[in-house]
């Protein structure tokens, strides 16, 4: 029995809307568990702050939970819009928006759970230090949204964009891959933003003095991190906004296809191992913050040599769509 | 939601070129040099021991970020590039901020803005990197380790561009989407004046730091 375009449209935007929330569930339960683990063994230590820790797990899982809020939104979207299209290309559409948020909210969610955590161990070490705690937690936990905040864009902008005019055969592809790309892409950075800023806050609670420089090379530790993120985000720019010639052929579809996966996939590793990179340049500024300079450049210096397979992926991703 | 992605294009035909003016973009981009220039007129009209509010404010800008280029470059050069990091945050703060009143947009959500704004701190860099080193160790820089890995260096410096704006240009747009639909979902009620506090001023401020931060970083990277 042939559907016709209509039901086919309403299979992707279900089958979207399921994996969004379905994906995108795995990371924040992650990151809220591992931050209710750590409130725990902070209040048995020092019994007597149990308000603020209380207060601040709670903050923190909030925060955490935004990434899978964005998956929320996305899964209610296309669950009950109505969409009237012309085009088979929508179908890839609404499956990659539902890929891209939905692989896209896992890091952010896992990396969000970390500062929260360490924020709680270090007040109940050092509770005269719970404000600049909190401060530090907020902004380190804010800016490991910013991954899932990546996909989130292309998420929207596969749904809203108009794609009746581009050719079926390789289009498809190209959408699903650019899903893909920032999805996938954003996993590694949001993991490793989250490593960053845990190093942080407990730098801050074992030497309040270095405040100022650990929550600063936090923020750049936690910027350059999201590199890997951000070139997803190229790439799946590209394949959407590309103009590719009608065609009956496989080749150049299942090359786009790749050259999304290959981003993707690719940038796991760097956006993890940058964050590791830059976890030992902030924790062992907080312990010897005289020796800033040198720790800064160090690590900047090790964050771009881990970037590089990242670089790789975007040069072979590249060559898949311009080349092939 | 018919708002998403609409854009408002002045195009003139010059010959054979297409000369295409976000118009929305510019109209922002000058209320907002025209805030700042209203600001420091009014921030060193009446200068004195005692200061006045404006004066205060632009007192606590230029000290701060004085000393953040101090850290990161040396006193020489941070008297050179000191006043552009200064303007830099002041601009894109005032830029990510300025969504949020009624009827205005952050002109950091069309990617130009960022995206120049990162070839401006990347020339700086890259043309500091030659005075400071010579020409001659700085072309060198490229080919190490080996000689072959010469177009990889390129492609990573070219990165560095398309990461710092892509940032900037994701965080701001992506939280302006997050508003708008989730307005458009609440029907406007309760949440927005809350997302607009996170997205807007947390996360505006935030992005805005970062930014700064790293042109400033790619300066000093370059110096050593």
């Amino acid at each position: 029995m042939p559907y016709d375009l209509q039901t086919w449209i309403k299979v992707a935007a279900f089958a979207g809307g399921g994996l969004a929330m379905g994906f995108g569930a795995i990371g924040a339960a992650i990151g809220e568990g591992y931050t209710a683990a750590q409130a725990n063994s902070a209040l048995a230590r020092n019994p007597g702050s149990v308000g603020t820790i209380f207060k601040s797990m709670l903050v923190g899982q909030a925060i955490a939970e935004s990434a899978s809020i964005f998956a929320l939104v996305i899964a209610m979207i296309l669950l009950f819009s109505n969409f009237t299209a012309t085009s088979y290309v929508t179908v890839a559409g609404l499956l990659g928006a539902g890929l891209s948020i939905g692989f896209g909210a896992i890091g952010s969610g896992v990396g969000s759970g970390f500062p929260a955590g360490a924020a709680c161990i270090g007040m109940g070490r050092q509770p005269a230090m719970s404000g600049r705690l909190t401060t530090n937690m907020l902004i380190g936990s804010a800016v490991c949204q910013t991954p899932s905040i990546f996909a989130l864009v292309t998420s929207f902008i596969l749904i809203f964009s108009d794609f009746s005019k581009v050719p079926v055969n390789p289009a498809w592809a190209a959408l699903l891959g650019a899903g893909f790309a920032s999805g996938l892409g954003a996993i590694g950075s949001g993991i490793g933003g989250g490593v960053v800023a845990e190093a942080s806050c407990e730098g801050i609670a074992r030497h309040p003095a270095s405040v100022r420089q650990v929550t600063n090379i936090m923020l750049l530790g936690q910027a350059i991190t999201q590199t890997p993120a951000i070139l997803g985000l190229l790439v799946s720019f590209i394949l959407i906004f590309k103009k590719f010639t009608a065609t009956d052929a496989i080749a150049p579809g299942m090359a786009l296809l790749s050259a999304g996966l290959c981003m993707g996939i690719g940038a796991i590793g760097p956006g993890l191992g940058e964050g590791i990179a830059s976890s030992g340049g902030v924790r062992w500024i907080a312990r010897n913050p005289a020796f800033t300079g040198t720790l800064t450049r160090t690590m900047l210096v090790g964050m771009a040599v881990a970037e590089s397979t990242a670089i790789y992926s975007m040069v072979i991703a590249l060559v898949l769509v311009f080349v092939v | 939601m018919h708002e998403l992605g609409k854009i408002h294009q002045l195009i003139i035909s010059l010959g054979s070129y297409d000369l295409t003016f976000n118009l929305e973009t510019i109209i922002m981009t000058w209320i907002v040099c025209g805030l700042l220039i209203t600001f420091g007129f009014l921030a060193s009209r009446k200068k004195g021991i005692l200061p006045g509010p404006f004066q205060v404010i632009g007192e606590l800008f230029v000290a701060q970020f004085f000393t953040l280029t101090e850290d990161a470059l040396d006193k020489k050069l941070a008297r050179t590039y000191g006043p552009l990091i200064c303007a830099l945050f002041m601009f894109l703060v005032l830029s990510n901020w300025l969504g949020m009143l009624p009827h205005l947009e952050e002109p950091t959500k069309d990617l130009n803005t960022p995206l120049s704004l990162g070839l401006m701190g990347f020339v700086i860099a890259h043309y500091t990197g030659m005075r400071s080193k010579g020409v001659k160790a700085y072309i060198k820089e490229y080919f190490e380790p080996i000689f072959f890995m010469m177009p990889l260096n390129l492609i990573g410096e070219l990165a560095k561009v398309v990461s710092i704006s892509f940032r900037l240009f994701g965080n701001i747009m992506g939280g302006s989407i997050i508003i708008l639909v989730v307005s458009y979902l609440t029907y406007s009620i309760i949440l927005p004046p809350f997302l607009n506090a996170f997205f807007g001023l947390f996360v505006g401020a935030i992005q805005a730091f970062v930014f700064t931060m790293l042109t400033l970083v790619y300066i000093s990277v370059q110096v050593k």
